[in-house]
């Protein structure tokens, strides 16, 4: 390509990025300002007083409880789904069996549940095994609704894998279960990178699970802290804003190292490939 | 052996539910008092309810959208991974938005599309329109108003996954074409595209399904007014279910929800599915 | 390595078991004399930091009076409040005590067999004379009380004094000088009225007071309930009205589209002059240090006025806002009725001095000390010749969203006055 081209291409690219980034200076701004400067001024003026005092008082809303909970919870499940996820890819993609093509079927049908159709039976059945108000519900809630969508994910991956690997390793009289530890989940690190950080946004994102099944403080999530500042008549959107920032920053912080994951895990398991 | 924990547990906690809510569609229920079974009445009556349709009409039109800007998000991808400088850099700034929950980025839009302060119509005054619409108060115009942010919150999403199957291309298959003298678009066309089909083809799916069962932006930024114009099918059988107590009903409207995305779905597999496909 | 699959899966069943054993435990361990009601209320610390404040100060007190008892809480915000009781009442699940609202919202869970008749509460000599007057009626199906009130709340419409002197003008007393208000204001540029129609009960306000004047104060309520009709001339030409205030400019810029939290902002800050709106707004115009003083000095409210002479206006549209229930399935129910009852009694004054709340219950203007808005809102409400509900409210909850998406469709023009009437007959025939 031509100077002039690559010019072009980059102010596209730029636009583009500042149309990205945007929100995240948006909502830095939006935590620090009172309801009426939100409501009324333009949304990229500066705060005039600059109010801090509005990420004290989500603080003290005890938000840390808050905190650790969505990350224990959101990085159990992500494990479930992803160990769960693997296997059951693998056993589609690459074992012959009868059954195969429906089991898939099975799981794209299950990408199609409305959620809040899902929310009161899965009440009802929770409540019936006692698991209600227990994080227990959550985690594996999560597990399971994300199942279909990672799977569909590393569906389109297993297929692009070469066979000639599984081959050779099967020639050497490896056994099934040790090829898929030691060589296939391996070999998929880098799209189990991508699977983590779609599983990541979704499970610490999630609300309407916690709402539901959850009603001790002490086993709530972030999202639920955000809730917190809605009120009957009147909400703090403020505090919300500053909510969003905290609970936006860890999440920034994995999935740039992820997303770090995504590029390295690829170069190394193309010198094996 | 290795699919079973895994079927195991959607098989409890979605197929159960997903049964039970055609089963609760069968039922005259208000979600509080005793349920009453009607056969299939509200099943009929679903189909003979415009507002149903008019909302799947909506959901339709996303889904196709949805899958439109498919190709453009393959194109940025395509972009990125070629090796052009600060391509790094660039592809974690566009994945910003979907790291952002919906609450924020209904807050963000809403303040966009603001007829009187907001940052759009700013910008359309400012450069001589005298008057420009009320966005989500039009209800001409909401439903398509409506699709930028969730089109843009999902550019993220569809971005990484690309990126992603694009990098796990070997070098070696693209450096031999350049060698051959393949321009960058035709190795763009003719060999990348070919290589990570079955991905594109997961993620047409994916885009699909998930704009058919579309829910969140559009309860929170527009509850699928005004008057119904950006009603979709989940927010008319959230309405139902939650909001006018006519839980069987609502429940009925999620199972039909559920049948024609599967209808969808098969006919979009059968379209993009290939004769020397074995795997499928 | 098979191991390993089965060993994940066991794994989670065992800690399934083990946890579901561990709950059991824990419920078990209230022996019998120690009683747990749980209580569900709407008011979070961060956005209603007094009414959570004085909720956990009744349970406390409440708590250290009855040895044995405790208050088992849960708190959300509103939609997860709704969400969350209709979920919990599909599986039989409401808390002991909650909070509901009135009328429409309420009927099911009474029809259900939900709720417990709270007649003996409503009469006991601590609340027989408790309550204003037609508050506990909204609470009430066929007779039998089911909910404590705790809030009461009259829409009014505020304005901006500054804006109103600068352009000469005064509070109307009567629609012909409403009209010129609105229209020497659209002629200076300033948007008249602050409406955040995207909520839609906020447009039903307006054609409720239109209703109320043009037709008297049980012209809508009895078209509701099937004694009068929708197309009744005086509420077809309420619709009219509405209308014409939309031809007149009379609202903000694509008010559809609007949240009623944006259309507030509007009128906070200066940028209309008026704004309809029920009086749980009132800290915000008295007492909310976050909003400048200046602006809290500069707005008044006054009556919706009168309409070509008709119309009283001492009549008002309003209602109680939320209250008490106690489940009839409860283990604990006489615990909490009487939990239910303690906290009616000691929620009127505590929640008017120090959250804003005009309560249900009847309070001593004169011994509080309180801003004058509210001394004037509690003198209009003992003045107050009747009270209609609003009308989302009264209605079924099928009857009231084909309300409010019709308010939105009159508003938006998309609809006549003539078939915005028909809509609702409709709507309401196929409940019979």
């Amino acid at each position: 390509m031509n100077r002039v081209g690559y010019v072009f291409l980059y102010i596209c690219l730029g636009i583009v990025a500042v149309f990205q980034i945007f929100p995240i200076i948006w909502l830095l701004l939006f935590s620090l300002k009172s309801n009426r400067e939100i409501f009324a001024g333009s949304p990229f003026a500066l705060p005039t007083e600059w109010r801090w005092e509005n990420y004290l008082k989500v603080w003290e809303g005890g938000i840390g409880l808050y905190f650790w909970n969505s990350v224990w919870i959101t990085a159990v499940a992500i494990i479930f789904t992803a160990i769960l996820a693997s296997m059951a890819t693998f056993a589609i993609t690459r074992m012959h069996w009868k059954l195969n093509k429906l089991v898939l079927g099975l799981f794209m049908v299950g990408l199609m549940i409305p959620i809040h159709s899902a929310i009161i039976p899965l009440f009802s059945m929770f409540l019936n095994v006692n698991l209600i108000d227990n994080p227990l519900s959550i985690v594996i809630t999560y597990t399971a609704y994300n199942l279909p969508i990672t799977m569909m994910i590393l569906l389109g991956f297993y297929y692009t894998l070469p066979r000639e690997i599984e081959e050779a390793a099967i020639i050497d009289g490896c056994s099934i279960h040790r090829m898929f530890f030691r060589i296939i989940l391996p070999m998929t690190a880098p799209v189990l990178s991508t699977i983590v950080i779609i599983n990541m946004i979704y499970n610490w994102n999630e609300f309407v699970f916690v709402n539901t099944f959850i009603s001790s403080d002490e086993f709530k999530t972030l999202t639920v802290g955000i809730q917190n500042f809605i009120g009957q008549y009147m909400t703090d959107w403020g505090a919300i804003g500053a909510t969003l920032i905290i609970s936006l920053l860890p999440i920034l912080v994995a999935f740039i190292f992820f997303s770090n994951k995504v590029v390295e895990g690829i170069s190394s398991s193309a010198v094996k490939g | 052996m290795y699919v079973l924990p895994a079927l195991l547990l959607i098989g409890v906690l979605i197929f159960i539910p997903l049964i039970l809510t055609g089963y609760y569609g069968l039922m005259d229920w208000d979600g509080i008092g005793e349920m009453e079974f009607i056969g299939l009445e509200n099943y009929i009556n679903a189909v003979q309810d415009l507002k149903f349709w008019d909302s799947a009409l909506h959901s339709f039109l996303l889904a196709l959208f949805s899958t439109l800007s498919l190709i453009v998000y393959l194109g940025i991808s395509m972009i990125l991974a070629s090796k052009i400088k600060g391509a790094d850099l660039l592809r974690k700034i566009y994945l910003i938005p979907m790291l952002l929950s919906s609450v924020a980025i209904a807050q963000l839009w809403i303040k966009v599309f603001n007829p009187a302060n907001g940052m759009l119509n700013r910008i359309l005054m400012s450069i001589g329109f005298e008057n420009p619409p009320a966005w989500l108060a039009d209800t001409d115009i909401v439903l398509y108003a409506i699709f930028i942010p969730i089109l843009w919150q999902y550019a993220g999403f569809y971005i990484l996954i690309y990126y992603a199957a694009l990098k796990n291309i070997p070098e070696t298959i693209i450096e031999a074409a350049r060698i051959d003298g393949a321009s960058p678009l035709q190795i763009a066309y003719r060999i990348k595209l070919p290589l990570i089909k079955s991905v594109v083809k997961v993620t047409i799916v994916l885009a699909i399904v998930g704009s058919l069962k579309y829910f969140d932006l559009i309860y929170v930024m527009t509850g699928g007014g005004p008057n119904g114009a950006s009603e979709v099918m989940a927010s008319y059988m959230y309405k139902l279910a939650f909001n006018t107590n006519e839980f069987g009903y609502g429940s009925a409207i999620g199972f039909l929800l559920l049948i024609i995305t599967l209808i969808v779905t098969v006919i979009v597999r059968k379209l993009t599915a290939e004769k020397d496909e074995i795997q499928y | 390595m098979k191991k390993k699959a089965i060993t994940i899966v066991l794994f989670v069943t065992v800690l399934a078991l083990f946890m579901a054993g561990c709950n059991d435990s824990d419920s078990s361990a209230d022996s019998e004399s120690d009683k747990t009601i749980k209580f569900m209320h709407l008011w979070p610390e961060g956005s209603s930091a007094e009414h959570n404040r004085i909720v956990d100060e009744i349970i406390e007190e409440y708590e250290s009076e009855n040895e044995g008892v405790t208050i088992d809480l849960e708190v959300l915000s509103n939609e997860q409040y709704k969400d969350k009781i209709q979920v919990l009442s599909t599986s039989d699940e409401l808390p002991d005590v909650g909070m509901t609202w009135a009328a429409g919202y309420m009927e099911p869970f009474v029809e259900g067999n939900k709720f417990a008749s709270l007649d003996d509460v409503a009469e006991s000599d601590e609340l027989q004379d408790a309550f204003v007057s037609g508050t506990t009626e909204a609470f009430s199906v066929d007779g039998t009380t089911y909910g404590l009130p705790l809030e009461l709340n009259i829409a009014t419409v505020f304005y901006n004094k500054s804006i109103f002197d600068e352009h000469g003008l005064e509070a109307p007393e009567t629609y012909e000088e409403f009209k010129n208000v609105v229209q020497t204001l659209d002629e200076n540029g300033v948007p008249p009225i602050a409406l955040g129609n995207a909520d839609r009960w906020t447009g039903s306000l307006w054609y409720m007071y239109f209703a109320d004047r043009i037709g008297g104060s049980d012209v809508l309520t009895s078209a509701i309930n099937r004694e009068g009709t929708f197309e009744d001339p005086a509420l077809v030409q309420a619709a009219e009205e509405v209308q014409n205030l939309v031809d007149m400019n009379a609202f903000n810029d694509g008010f559809n589209g609007l949240s009623d939290q944006e259309a507030k902002s509007m009128f906070m800050n200066a940028q209309t002059a008026m704004y309809l709106i029920a009086t749980w707004d009132l800290p915000n115009y008295t007492t909310n240090e976050e909003v400048p003083q200046e602006f809290r000095d500069s707005v008044g409210y006054f009556d919706f006025p009168t309409v070509e002479g008709n119309g009283d206006k001492d009549s008002y549209v309003g209602g109680p806002g939320v209250g008490l229930f106690v489940s009839e399935n409860s283990d604990v129910k006489e615990e909490a009725k009487d939990f239910a009852s303690f906290f009616a009694q000691q929620w009127g004054e505590k929640s008017v001095s120090e959250a804003g709340v005009i309560p249900a219950t009847k309070v001593d203007a004169e011994s509080l000390d309180l801003p004058q808005m509210y001394v004037d809102v509690l003198d209009d409400l003992n003045n107050a010749s009747n009270i209609t509900l609003f009308a989302d409210v009264q209605m079924s909850p099928d009857t009231a969203e084909v309300h409010l998406n019709q308010i939105q469709a009159l508003f938006g023009g998309e609809v006549s006055p003539e078939d915005f009437a028909k809509a609702h007959e409709e709507a309401l025939s196929q409940e019979e």
